[in-house]
């Protein structure tokens, strides 16, 4: 956003100095635009500079509906528009998908907490994927180290940092587990987050006030808080976006794991199990009784954290 | 009077929120309850993004639950594969020993006097093939059928996707890494190394 400014400063001083502008002329244009309720003549007031097409993007970007409401058609024009922006001030050609759900598809998770190594090649991986804020390191990955015979992470160290595994120690993730019935979700005020179809809990980044109500409802400590404007050098940032994923965010906004919603609804595994060395993530569809995740339900011992609070997450945890 | 249904009507009113409340949740099934519905297989070949993979697979000599899948191909990974090349019935020269010789590998695997050496999994008299305690020759493709000898309960759990891991994508063809994708056969335990992240503390 910066670069963009700076770019066009010059330019602009030039162009108001050229342009005989008064108070009232300015007021003129102005009063037109709001009058005609177009975003296009907003900028017919004074200094209508190199940075107009910016200028209108963001304004129309500004009025568009929450992303529930909008026909294919208005979801077309905003990803033209947030594709357009990010190239006018990162210059980068990004894809941001609106991709819906799959049919019958129900995403499920499992973490083998014997297989664990805590190598955290998975919480990497995510940073990569999702263009999390390199500044902050936002992680939406929590891998914990714990005593035998504990099965609650708050018991556990989650800031390790030595040569792993380390014997007589396991090692458990936590991310957003996707509940069904999801206490982030009622939390919202502004019904900023919801469940979509396929069972991932995703964030309107535009319809989000950053009130972090969700924050403190989410039981597993699920939610990121951007407090500033994440930084991620140009060259690390991942253009393969969805609109509910990982485009990027702003100051303000809450945000979470999306089981890579980018990824998952073209059929690829998320980054971290991706990226996992020892096979200790499964994913896969809950409702297809021959997935990966079917078989661990079936034939391993699971249990889900914290299922006493009714949240119904589609996330368990399994052991050889 | 008036005060009366006053009265009732505020009893009454969080009462019927509670039921309204009670009746949203009872309409809305829970996750085991949708998975123990769902009894028809995915057709995950619908799926069309999920197809392209570039890598050399080999369908596998087993299936499982839903059916036949691929594994990652090993020979190609094998830098001196064909190992007939060097393991001939000509004579080897001794100049020829440093490059020819295994020095580098070092077995690591079993305890003990359990510990296995060379031709407990190598063929002795084709080193084109692994060998299984019954004597019969196993591709190096398929070894997965050697390592389950063995360790058959990592095995079963291979099969049905409990060990092990799917590469790439969940859906399209499964295509499952091999035993020696993660595990060096000569030294198959995971070592110890730093993590690649580290993570701030929780602010609470």
């Amino acid at each position: 956003m910066d670069h963009g400014k700076k770019k066009d400063a010059p330019l602009k001083t030039a162009d108001l100095l050229d342009s005989k502008c008064t108070r009232r002329s300015f007021l003129k244009g102005v009063s037109i635009a709001a009058a005609a309720g177009s975003a296009g003549l907003v900028t017919g007031g004074c200094g209508s500079v190199a940075s107009s097409e910016e200028a209108k993007l963001k304004w129309d970007e500004f009025f568009k509906k929450n992303y529930r409401m909008m026909t294919q058609e208005e979801k077309d024009a905003t990803v033209a528009r947030l594709e357009r922006l990010a190239k006018l001030q990162r210059g980068l050609d990004t894809r941001i998908s609106t991709q819906e759900p799959l049919d019958n598809v129900l995403y499920g998770y499992a973490f083998n907490i014997t297989r664990c190594k805590g190598y955290m090649d998975c919480v990497e991986a995510c940073v990569q994927e999702n263009n999390l804020d390199r500044q902050s390191k936002t992680q939406y990955i929590r891998i914990f180290e714990m005593d035998p015979g504990q099965l609650d992470p708050t018991s556990g160290d989650g800031k390790y940092y030595h040569e792993v595994p380390v014997e007589d120690k396991f090692y458990m993730g936590v991310q957003c587990f996707h509940c069904e019935n999801a206490p982030c979700i009622k939390a919202c005020p502004t019904k900023a987050t919801w469940r979509e179809p396929d069972g991932i809990v995703v964030v309107d980044y535009d319809w989000c006030i950053g009130c972090r109500y969700c924050m403190a409802a989410c039981p597993y400590w699920g939610r990121r808080f951007n407090w500033g404007d994440p930084v991620v050098p140009k060259e690390e940032i991942n253009t393969k976006q969805h609109y509910l994923g990982n485009r990027m965010r702003w100051k303000g906004v809450m945000e979470k794991c999306t089981f890579c919603v980018q990824r998952t609804r073209q059929g690829k595994l998320p980054a971290c199990v991706d990226a996992c060395p020892t096979g200790s993530r499964v994913f896969g569809n809950l409702l297809d009784p021959d997935s990966e995740i079917r078989f661990v339900l079936k034939n391993k011992k699971v249990f889900r954290f914290r299922e006493e609070l009714g949240t119904d997450p589609k996330f368990w945890y399994f052991m050889d | 009077m008036k005060i009366l249904t006053l009265r009732f009507a505020f009893l009454l009113l969080p009462a019927l929120m509670l039921l309204n409340s009670q009746l949203a949740i009872a309409s809305q099934d829970s996750v085991l309850e949708r998975i123990q519905a769902a009894d028809q297989p995915f057709d995950n070949m619908q799926v069309e993004s999920a197809h392209q993979l570039t890598v050399e697979t080999v369908l596998a000599k087993e299936s499982y639950q839903g059916g036949a899948f691929r594994v990652l191909a090993r020979k190609d990974a094998i830098s001196r594969y064909r190992c007939s090349v060097c393991h001939t019935k000509k004579t080897p020269q001794v100049r020829d020993g440093a490059l020819i010789t295994h020095g580098d590998i070092k077995i690591n695997h079993g305890e003990g006097k359990n510990e296995l050496g060379c031709i407990e999994c190598h063929d002795r008299q084709d080193r084109d093939f692994l060998v299984d305690m019954e004597g019969q020759k196993i591709d190096f493709d398929h070894s997965y059928q050697l390592c389950g000898q063995c360790h058959f309960r990592p095995k079963r759990d291979w099969l049905g996707g409990a060990h092990g891991k799917r590469v790439n994508n969940w859906a399209g063809e499964r295509v499952v890494m091999n035993c020696t994708s993660c595990h060096d056969p000569h030294s198959p335990a995971f070592k110890t190394k730093m993590p690649e992240a580290y993570s701030l503390p929780l602010e609470e």
